[in-house]
């Protein structure tokens, strides 16, 4: 705790590589996004050298974020599915697009997008946020949207063209992918009670308290520790999977064998990757329910049943779920953490401190064509 | 005249030229120099195949896969009579699932001295291990940090072992300060004269279990908090990197 609390006292303002050389050498270029923090605890990031943040850029990427014009039928924004009072996510199992047909993923909530497993989409199909923002735009069942066209609608709009002269001196569709990523990297949710915690500011109930100790424990039954195994995907201060190699992506033991769906093996065509997902941040959980890459739980409290005594067995399951158990072992029933429901309870009262209020009214990052 | 003057001005420039380029390719023993280490893994013999099941249990019956094999290597050094040198901020997380099945550490602008031996730490020293600053690989929110309280896992091991048809889990995570062990071995200063130096070490992840003591993971198939089971294995992996 000792050493918390300095870091707590350390809570240095990071600056990334967001002021691109370039930038003051061009005259009338854009303009450094000022102020620009993320906890000393989430560690470090990368901003692309070729996509800087400036105010410009950001300003531009949530005018586009909110505009419907971004789908073939002017009907659906990014928005649509990415709520800020829901964390960025849209409530449904899987998202609803210009088609209406349900769509194969749940959408995926978008903050702290700088850090964790720098792969996305729950498969981790796009290999950066830039590549990731025009996916849904051209997908037939999401946005249905034709680049070409979107670039000539967007060229006729003298607020448009303003907007992208000034951030990157011209409408096309690498300005508004490079444009839209950068609003989403501002996306930073750092004010939960959470956080609050880490810098030393208030105390957990002791519920919670009891949460977390259970969150960030791999139950080790010889030395009498419980725990519910999440941190064993889950980082300790970003609740998000890791950042190395592949290493944010887990078989989280949602199916049997012959259930599993490609997840992650359908970008590295490796059979090891078979059924593992992306291993999201759990900022704002509470609000972003239902859960999984399917959406097939409706709340945290099945989501907690899941991994106690949920788990189906399959050849890629993470050997750490398949080995965590706060019984002793002998007995071949199956995979069970074997938590009491009082633990499940605290865990969840814990997910319940991730909330940030803040993030999901902040006005920055709130819909631009709302008068208020 | 004017001729023979420009033609002496050549003349000596030309000189001068030759002189320092000779000085700089004698001076180029007091340039640093570049050293690539190589990690190769390997279960006992044979080099290291993930995901398949065809170990034997060094203790007992059974077989065992691996699928995950990952380990912190820390404050290299290079020690000799007349002085060292530290590699800074110098945390490795040592992996294998990469493109390629080798591990490479390149030390950089490394003083040409006089080095007799060449050092490193499996796992981190307690100081660095007590801390939640990002330095080299380390990393808090990473998947080798167990939690501020603790500190870091210094060897991961995750894998599947079968006996008699059945198949169960193998966890070996080991942590905790006193684990930290320090590996030294001869080094040849030579080295840092020849062209891409290079330096291969075996990292054999068998010794993890027959190094010191020889380990059944019928009887022990994890390893995450119990100090004596910790030790265990420390002890064994503190002979797992060997020069090849």
């Amino acid at each position: 705790m000792r050493r918390l609390a300095s870091a707590a006292a350390s809570f240095a303002v990071v600056f990334g590589a967001i002021t691109a050389d370039g930038c003051h050498a061009r005259r009338r270029g854009p303009t450094p996004l000022a102020g620009f923090s993320a906890p000393f605890v989430f560690g470090r990031f990368e901003v692309p050298a070729d996509n800087p943040l400036t105010e410009e850029s950001v300003e531009l990427g949530r005018r586009l974020f909110y505009d419907r014009r971004l789908s073939g039928t002017d009907t659906v924004s990014c928005s649509t599915c990415h709520m800020q009072r829901l964390a960025f996510t849209d409530g449904r199992r899987t998202g609803i697009g210009v088609s209406g047909k349900p769509l194969a993923f749940n959408s995926m909530s978008l903050a702290n997008l700088m850090w964790g497993a720098q792969r996305f989409f729950w498969n981790g199909r796009a290999a950066t946020l830039e590549a990731q923002t025009l996916v849904p735009i051209q997908h037939p069942d999401e946005m249905a949207e034709d680049l070409q066209r979107l670039v000539a609608e967007l060229s006729a709009d003298d607020s448009y063209r303003a907007l992208f002269a000034a951030a990157y001196g011209e409408i096309s569709a690498g300005a508004i992918s490079r444009a839209l990523a950068s609003f989403e990297r501002t996306l930073i949710s750092s004010n939960s009670r959470y956080d609050q915690f880490l810098r030393g500011e208030i105390t957990l109930n002791a519920q919670e308290e009891w949460g977390r100790k259970l969150f960030t424990a791999h139950p080790d039954v010889k030395v009498s520790l419980r725990g519910g195994n999440c941190i064993d995907c889950h980082s300790q201060f970003l609740t998000s999977g890791f950042s190395t190699g592949l290493d944010g992506f887990s078989n989280n033991g949602l199916d049997d064998e012959e259930l599993l769906q490609p997840g992650l093996q359908a970008v590295t065509g490796d059979p090891a990757h078979r059924g593992r997902f992306k291993a999201p941040t759990l900022r704002n959980i509470a609000l972003t329910a239902p859960y999984m890459h399917d959406g097939r739980f409706a709340t945290l409290e099945e989501v907690l049943l899941h991994y106690d005594r949920g788990i189906r067995n399959s050849s890629t399951l993470s050997p750490l779920i398949a080995e965590a158990d706060n019984q002793s072992a002998g007995s071949q029933e199956g995979i069970s953490l074997h938590l009491t429901e009082a633990e499940q309870g605290a865990i969840i009262a814990f997910l319940h401190t991730l909330t940030d209020e803040d993030f999901v009214t902040a006005e920055r990052f709130s819909d631009p064509f709302v008068r208020k | 005249m004017r001729m023979n003057r420009t033609t002496l001005v050549v003349a000596v420039l030309a000189a001068a030229a030759v002189l320092y380029a000779a000085a700089r390719f004698l001076d180029h023993s007091a340039q640093p120099a570049e050293l690539t280490l190589q990690f190769h893994p390997f279960v006992g013999a044979e080099p290291l195949v993930p995901n398949e099941m065809r170990y034997a249990n060094p203790g007992g019956e059974g077989s065992f896969e691996v699928r995950d094999f990952q380990l912190f290597l820390s404050n290299i050094r290079l020690a000799g009579d007349t002085g060292a040198y530290a590699e800074p901020d110098s945390y490795h997380l040592v992996r294998f699932d990469g493109p390629q099945a080798t591990y490479l550490v390149t030390l950089h602008d490394v003083p040409r001295r006089d080095y007799k031996r060449i050092e490193f730490g499996i796992g981190v020293d307690p100081a660095a291990n007590r801390s939640i600053q990002s330095r080299g690989d380390l990393d808090p929110n990473g998947r080798m940090a167990w939690t501020w309280d603790v500190g870091y896992k210094f060897v991961l091991l995750e894998g599947a072992f079968v006996r008699g048809g059945v198949r169960k889990p193998l966890v070996y995570h080991v942590g905790f300060d006193e684990n930290y062990k320090r590996i030294s071995t001869p080094f040849d200063a030579e080295l840092l004269g020849t062209r891409d130096a290079n330096l291969s070490f075996r990292v054999d992840l068998l010794k993890m279990f027959t190094g010191y003591a020889t380990v059944d993971m019928a009887a022990l198939s994890n390893v995450k908090f119990d100090r004596n089971d910790a030790a265990l294995l420390a002890r064994n992996y503190a002979e797992m990197i060997s020069p090849m």
